[in-house]
């Protein structure tokens, strides 16, 4: 079987593809030129490549392919309605709907907004209850805009699902995206004059257990943080062996909801890896310890992993895909144990994600 | 009609066209006929910040933006603003 990697990067789309086991992978690319790629799936129902497109000149949209990336179809005009007040200012994730939910896919997008299309991409329809959302007039822009980058589908709650928005925080909605709850009860925001509020939180990425649905992690502005009662408390992570609780990137194991993988960065202010190398940190007890994942990497980085730089498979065991700003996908194709560089000299790596053809 | 010549970027989301004859009163008329519309005008039918409008050489801007008139055999010359990196 074959396994893909699609790396959006800020100049393109590129896919690296491997037939032996994750150990050589082939490059092909780019795709998409002329566009920054901040994220992009493949759809494992159907086999299309989805990607959220941004262009200095051309604004916002999202791009989608069936035939492996050879020929590209763009969304129809994708932007916000005028009584809103807001525009479109950049496309950031795209989250495949279930499996059965044929044709449906949701995007988030800055200013802290999330579309629906039920057309298989080709057409999008913005989420009012999140639009509206009462609390909006206490949601800030982070350092990338005010961007809606995490969308979780609760895979055994049909209705359940959830967003994180910089520097929103994180919200779940019980109704199928009509309606939303604040979800940040313990997690900090240190940068407000309130470290706790009920909103505002800098969410940088937040990954839902598929095996556990009711599990949540995430990685904050401000620490490391676990859920284990879909978002409605959270437990702070930090501190037993990450030697920072700032960074972006996050990824879990499949099968274990014990084991997340973060990338910390030295601090909110100095935004490169921290202690001058790249490393993933694995915790395999939900958090109580942290180790560094490294062999195989490079011993002296100052590099920057972006909320879509790390991504992971599931394959058995599974592989962890990092992508860095310097343009470098790595792949441990053994749970962390061990990395090899699978592609370098990439334009700056946005996204990474990892699947496999239908 | 008028000839509207697009950029690479945008050719490409047009097929692979460059050029356009359209039958337009005025630039914002010619740009809605353009398959890559969304891409030129934002969501409340604007120019977008960093996209050019030229018409026989001369700034649309100048002419009154999209309500600029054509009268027929103009080339209308969209082109990205020197920005970015």
């Amino acid at each position: 079987m074959s396994t893909l990697v699609l790396a959006g990067t800020r100049k393109g789309l590129f896919l690296l593809e491997s037939d032996d086991g994750r150990r050589r992978w082939t490059l092909q690319g780019p795709f998409l030129t002329g566009w920054s790629v901040y994220h992009a799936v493949l759809d494992r129902r159907d086999g299309t490549i989805h990607a959220a497109t941004n262009n200095a000149f051309y604004g916002a949209t999202v791009h989608r392919s069936s035939d492996r990336g050879r020929t590209w179809e763009r969304a129809e005009e994708l932007g916000l309605p005028e009584e809103s007040g807001l525009t479109l200012e950049a496309t950031w994730h795209v989250e495949p709907g279930r499996e059965g939910e044929d044709g449906r896919l949701w995007l988030g997008a800055a200013p802290g907004v999330l579309f629906r299309s039920d057309d298989g991409g080709a057409t999008w329809r913005v989420a009012d209850g999140l639009l509206h959302d009462p609390t909006r007039d206490r949601w800030h822009p982070g350092a990338g805009g005010m961007c809606c980058h995490s969308i979780q589908l609760d895979p055994e709650e049909p209705e359940r699902m959830y967003v994180g928005i910089s520097a929103a925080g994180v919200f779940r909605s019980e109704d199928g995206g009509a309606s939303w709850t604040p979800a940040n009860s313990g997690t900090a925001a240190d940068f407000l004059p309130d470290p706790y509020p009920e909103v505002g939180q800098c969410v940088h990425k937040v990954l839902l257990h598929s095996a556990r649905p009711e599990r949540l992690w995430q990685q904050n502005h401000c620490g490391v943080y676990r859920s284990d009662d879909r978002g409605e408390s959270w437990e702070r992570l930090d501190g037993n062996g990450l030697p920072s609780d700032f960074g972006f990137a996050l990824a879990l194991d499949p099968r274990d909801p014990d084991t997340a993988l973060v990338v910390p960065e030295e601090s909110a202010e100095n935004r490169v890896t921290a202690d001058g190398r790249l490393g993933a940190y694995r915790t395999r007890d939900a958090g109580a310890t942290w180790e560094l994942s490294a062999a195989g990497l490079p011993e002296r980085a100052w590099v920057a992993v972006l909320r879509e730089g790390l991504a992971f498979d599931t394959l058995e065991p599974f592989g962890v895909y990092l992508g860095t700003q310097s343009g470098s996908v790595f792949v441990s194709p053994d749970g962390g144990e061990s990395w090899l560089e699978a592609a370098a000299q990439l334009p700056p790596v946005l996204s990474v994600e990892a699947g496999e053809w239908p | 009609m008028a000839l509207v010549v697009l950029p690479s970027v945008l050719a490409r989301e047009a097929g692979g066209r460059t050029r356009f004859e359209l039958e337009a009163a005025t630039v914002g008329e010619a740009l809605r006929g353009l398959p890559v519309a969304d891409l030129v005008l934002d969501e409340r039918g604007d120019l977008r910040r960093l996209v050019n409008v030229y018409v026989d050489g001369v700034d649309a801007r100048e002419r009154g933006g999209l309500d600029a008139p054509l009268t027929g055999g103009e080339t209308v010359r969209l082109v990205g603003a020197i920005a970015g990196g």
